[in-house]
């Protein structure tokens, strides 16, 4: 079996979410590997959750504001 | 109401019938869900006006991916089952939802309403009709609007800036100015759109970034760049993004070979003839009203100004002549966005306080049953799993995603629906939630963004807290960006659902706070913009207390003559102070200053204190700080108090009014303009100086026409119809001679009296003036004050002293600190008309708070864990919002810590407070750390 | 009523439904939003126009 990686992507609500939203309505592809959480702002993401998220076998993290 | 149109106006002020003409959209805006099936089948292609034709869209379309209603339309006139009914009809075949309606028809509405806001905007000049600069026939030639599409990520090549000939990426790009602006003989057009020079620079720019080694040139006559930090732009985009500026107007664009590359022809300022070859021209277009604007505008009795646009007069800035019918934006003269902004408000405030008796009495508030306490419940989940007719259904196997969904821990309940935001799924939910006793929510569907306020309301409606809810959003990150890996999109349909289960399970119930509202204001600074702020506001029914530092009412105004339309300023003040001294709603504070502010939007308590030591504290929901500006004293340039017969231009006026036997008797006038603005000290533009020297030059002119009157200008920016002044002035022989900021002028005093030297750019030598009189049009400065009653409020100043606005473009009269508003010179240097403008939108921003008893604050609010919380206060620093605040507590035993305190009406949830905190002690309600990690573990269980 | 859906029309209806009163905003496309929709990005901070 091939490799699929898993990377985790916060979002800011107001931006990249957005910008996330806005790639489905434009029919833009890119791989499913990517899981998108939603924050009220990129800054709340704490240094731990993205070190759990390691932990828990993330391949990869996005914080995107 | 949308594809709608005003026929007709009958009635008066407060009391308008109102002729709408409603064109049939042919697609059912309530069945619509956007999926765009329509759009793929639809055969016929046609240019696409958003795109500035420079893209193509379908005759049936939604205007732009980001459009409110985002609902499709058909074009009737392209569209070729409505042109040959009959044939084609594709789209209402493959419609899921079944919205399209062929047998819509166009629907007339009579409306009654107070009062009218006309704002239709501008259209941009269309170089087509000219036929000088090759538009139209050469492709590289476009318009800055089409530019702009270029460099959009959603116009015709992604962002990709290419000529449209070949596709080849472009490396020199020429930006001519005035196109359809300044120019009577090939438009008609004599005014100034103001807002060219702006936009050609920060297209400049951008075209930079998106073509690494571009060459761009942009040719002006003067570079307008007046507005709010528009000047520093300006110079970072000579010297920073190396954009080259040349000073003159080009007049022809003629092909250069056949690979589509351009020449242009032109003189440069020393005189020369020079020829330069571009890949692409950009005709920097100026702004018009629209011809059926001007049509309307007739049909409505409005007195337009010689340039169409409606006329107004600069101390009611956005009335047209009739009363009861307002104006704003480009209408009301060619203006930017941030101007447009302000006059939006402004009309408002100017609607607002006409219609003010009627406040509250055809809205109402919605009721909802009372919520249940789910607090000791296990949660009982519902998940709602939407196919969005095929959008999601037909890319994800949402049956399977459904069973999946039913054995993740706390789900009780899974339904699938076509449509889960349609109106029946909602009574459906609703009963569910009730029968089965959940107490939690999942819609599996599209973007919280948009639909979660729906679902929301309709937790709400079955008596449960709003919040108790969490959406998967299955189509647009999912089934619309993996249309092509069905299986993959299914997992991650399940992963999701299963991260949003996960993050729904620990979430509580959230309350919006209510704040109450002391429904009175505090105006701070009684100049032209206080005064005004605080008329409105006292004729809307708010009591104002208006502080003044002075004894005297005025401010700045005091000191002015006429407005550049030639209203009288002093009898307009006269009468605004009689006004205010007998207002019941006003409580004016002359000679008072601002000691102390404390609490926060609805609910702010300041302390005055008067001349005697007295203090009050003033209890205010909103305030509006217009502390205005103080001009500059050119000490030592120019030979300022020392030569006699060098005056400011203030001094100037106030000279001529009185009859001063020298300017009475002067010959020669010698205007320099930029006195302390636009260097090194003070880099930005004091925007009225133009003008009023112009207007200083023309009367000086019309009182004796042998007088020789020279302006010494860097840029004449006598923007908007003001341009037809610099016309006048022209024409009337006064005499403009350009000099750069290394080449300022030099006065000099000798026996036969004053001699201005200034360097000739044509004639390339000295010119030597001997003049009798030398007005200096000196800076406007922010006042120094202005520092103290910032911290005081705890409100930005910017580099150059003036009050920093919350958003450039957005919110030009809101500070980021809720409840606080700037206007006037406080903000920036302006003219009268746009102080009275800004100050009416400060009025009326403040009114949407006045006019509430409460307010209600989004429960998405950080919240302190006080086992947690040892007060090492890192939180402090990072939050944008002064939200927080260090408190010390006293135990039972006497013991004294320290912890965190929340304001919860300054806090807007941003959680920057939790991402710094290192020991949990604080996390932001829904959004919480535990529920955050909980989703990221659940994305990673399988 | 508010006849024109740009950025200026748009601030005075929310300004308006926002105080007490009841607004209709006439537009005469098919979606609101005007020029400034059309804007790649904005000055001074280049951010994207929506």
């Amino acid at each position: 079996m091939s490799y699929e990686p898993k990377i985790i992507a916060f979002c800011c609500n107001w931006c990249s979410y957005a910008a996330a939203d806005l790639a489905g309505i434009s029919r833009m592809e890119y791989p499913s590997n990517i899981r998108i959480i939603r924050v009220m702002c990129s800054g709340m993401v704490h240094p731990e959750t993205v070190v759990e998220a390691f932990n828990l076998g993330a391949d990869g993290i996005m914080v995107l504001g | 109401m949308t594809l709608s149109e005003v026929t007709g106006v009958s009635g008066s002020e407060g009391n308008f019938i109102v002729s709408v003409k409603e064109h049939p959209r042919y697609v059912d805006m309530t069945k619509c869900i956007a999926c765009g099936e329509c759009a793929a089948k639809c055969p016929k292609k046609v240019d696409d006006d958003y795109n500035a034709s420079t893209k193509k869209r379908k005759a049936i379309f939604v205007k732009y991916s980001q459009a409110v209603p985002l609902k499709y339309q058909i074009d009737a006139d392209q569209c070729i089952y409505l042109q040959k009914p009959g044939k084609c009809g594709f789209c209402a075949k493959v419609c899921p939802a079944g919205a399209i309606n062929f047998e819509d028809t166009e629907k007339n509405h009579e409306i009654n309403v107070g009062s009218i806001i006309l704002a239709p905007g501008f259209q941009a000049f269309d170089p087509k009709d000219a036929g000088i600069w090759g538009y139209g026939t050469l492709p590289n030639v476009i318009t800055s609007m089409q530019l702009e599409r270029y460099c959009s990520a959603t116009g015709p090549t992604e962002g990709h800036l290419i000529r449209p000939s070949d596709g080849k990426s472009a490396r020199k790009i020429a930006f001519l100015q005035c196109v359809g602006s300044r120019d009577e003989n090939k438009c008609g057009n004599g005014y100034c759109s103001s807002v060219c020079c702006m936009y050609a620079i920060k297209e400049a720019v951008i075209a930079k970034d998106h073509v690494p080694g571009l060459q761009t040139t942009i040719f002006f006559m003067d570079m307008r760049t007046h507005g709010k930090d528009f000047d520093r732009y300006y110079q970072r985009a000579k010297s920073e993004s190396g954009v080259r500026f040349m000073r003159c107007r080009v007049h022809g664009v003629e092909p250069h070979g056949t690979d589509g590359d351009l020449r242009l022809h032109y003189i440069n300022e020393e005189g020369r003839q020079v020829e330069e070859y571009y890949d692409m021209v950009v005709l920097s277009v100026g702004l018009q009203t629209p011809k059926p604007v001007v049509r309307l505008a007739k049909n409505l009795g409005i007195q337009l100004t010689s340039g169409n646009f409606a006329a107004t007069s600069n101390f009611m800035p956005v009335l047209t002549s009739k009363p009861g019918i307002f104006t704003c934006g480009a209408f009301a003269g060619p203006k930017d966005i941030p101007q447009s902004v302000i006059e939006g408000s402004a009309a408002a405030a100017g609607a607002g306080n006409l219609l003010a008796t009627s406040r509250h009495t055809l809205t109402r508030d919605k009721i909802f049953p009372t919520e249940r306490d789910i607090s000791c419940e296990e949660p009982k989940i519902g998940v709602f799993v939407c196919h969005c007719g095929s959008n999601i259904a037909g890319v994800v196997d949402v049956s399977s995603v459904a069973d999946y969904a039913a054995t993740l821990p706390g789900v009780a309940h899974v339904e699938r629906n076509l449509f889960t935001c349609s109106q029946d799924t909602q009574d459906l939910m609703v009963n569910l939630i009730k029968e089965k006793g959940l107490n939690r929510v999942v819609v599996a569907a599209c973007t919280p963004r948009t639909h979660e306020p729906l679902f929301r309301e309709t937790l709400k409606a079955a008596g449960i807290n709003e919040y108790l809810f969490e959406m998967a959003n299955i189509r647009n990150q999912n089934s619309w960006v993996h249309a092509k890996e069905p299986a993959k999109a299914t997992a991650k349909a399940k992963d999701l659902i299963r991260m949003a289960v996960a993050k729904v399970s620990p979430q509580f119930a959230l309350h919006q706070l209510s704040v109450p509202v002391t429904r009175a204001a505090l105006v701070v600074g009684g100049g032209l913009a206080g005064m005004t702020a605080a008329l409105n506001l006292a004729d809307q029914g708010f009591p104002v207390h208006l502080v003044e530092k002075s004894a005297q009412l005025g401010g700045f105004a005091r000191m002015l003559d006429h407005t550049w339309k030639g209203d009288e300023i002093k009898p307009q003040l006269a009468n605004m102070t009689a006004r205010i001294e007998n207002h019941y709603n006003i409580t004016l504070h002359l000679q008072s200053e601002i000691k102390e502010v404390e609490g926060y939007v609805g609910n702010f308590r300041t302390t005055v204190q008067n001349k005697a030591g007295d203090k009050t504290v003033i209890e205010h929901g909103a305030g509006i700080i217009a502390t205005g500006g103080k001009r500059f004293r050119p000490l030592k340039e120019y030979g300022y108090g020392e030569i006699k017969g060098v005056y400011t231009g203030i001094e100037f006026d106030t000279l001529r009014k009185a009859g001063d036997i020298n300017v009475k008797e002067g010959k020669t006038f010698v205007f320099i303009q930029c006195v302390g603005s636009r260097q090194k000290d003070r880099p930005y533009c004091s925007k009225v100086c133009c003008t009023h020297s112009v207007q200083s030059a023309i009367r000086l002119k019309k009182e004796d026409a042998t007088r020789k009157v020279y302006i010494l200008y860097r840029d004449m920016r006598t923007y908007g119809e003001r341009e037809l002044l610099y016309k006048e002035a022209r024409q009337l022989g006064v005499i403009f001679i350009n000099y750069e900021l290394h080449g300022k002028p030099l006065v000099k005093h000798d026996m036969a009296g004053i001699q201005v030297e200034v360097w000739d750019h044509v004639l390339h030598r000295p010119l030597f003036i001997s003049a009798d009189v030398v007005i200096l049009a000196e800076a406007i400065l922010a006042n120094q004050d202005g520092k103290k009653i910032a911290q005081l409020f705890k409100i930005p100043v910017d580099s150059d002293g003036f009050f920093q606005e919350a958003h450039a473009k957005l919110r030009p009269v809101d500070f980021v600190t809720d409840g606080l508003f700037v206007a006037g010179l406080a903000h920036y240097p302006k003219p009268v008309e746009e102080s009275i403008a800004q100050a009416m939108a400060a009025s009326a921003r403040a009114a949407t708070l006045l006019s509430k008893e409460s307010i209600t604050l989004e429960a998405i609010k950080a919240t302190v864990v006080e086992d947690n919380c040892d007060g090492c206060a890192l939180c402090l620093d990072v939050c944008p919002f002064s939200a927080i605040s260090l408190m010390e507590y006293k135990d039972n035993e006497g013991k004294i810590s320290r912890r965190i305190e929340i304001n919860k009406a300054q806090c807007k949830g941003c959680g920057l407070c939790q991402g710094t905190c290192p020991k949990r002690g604080v996390f932001v309600a829904g959004f919480s750390l535990d529920q955050i990690n909980k989703q990221v573990a659940a994305a990673l269980a399988v | 009523m508010v006849v024109g859906g740009g950025i200026a029309g748009m601030q005075s209806a929310l300004d308006l439904a926002n105080s007490g009163y009841y607004v209709y905003l006439l537009e005469r496309s098919g979606a609101i939003g005007g020029a400034m929709a059309q804007l790649d990005k904005t000055f001074p901070t280049n951010d994207c126009s929506m």
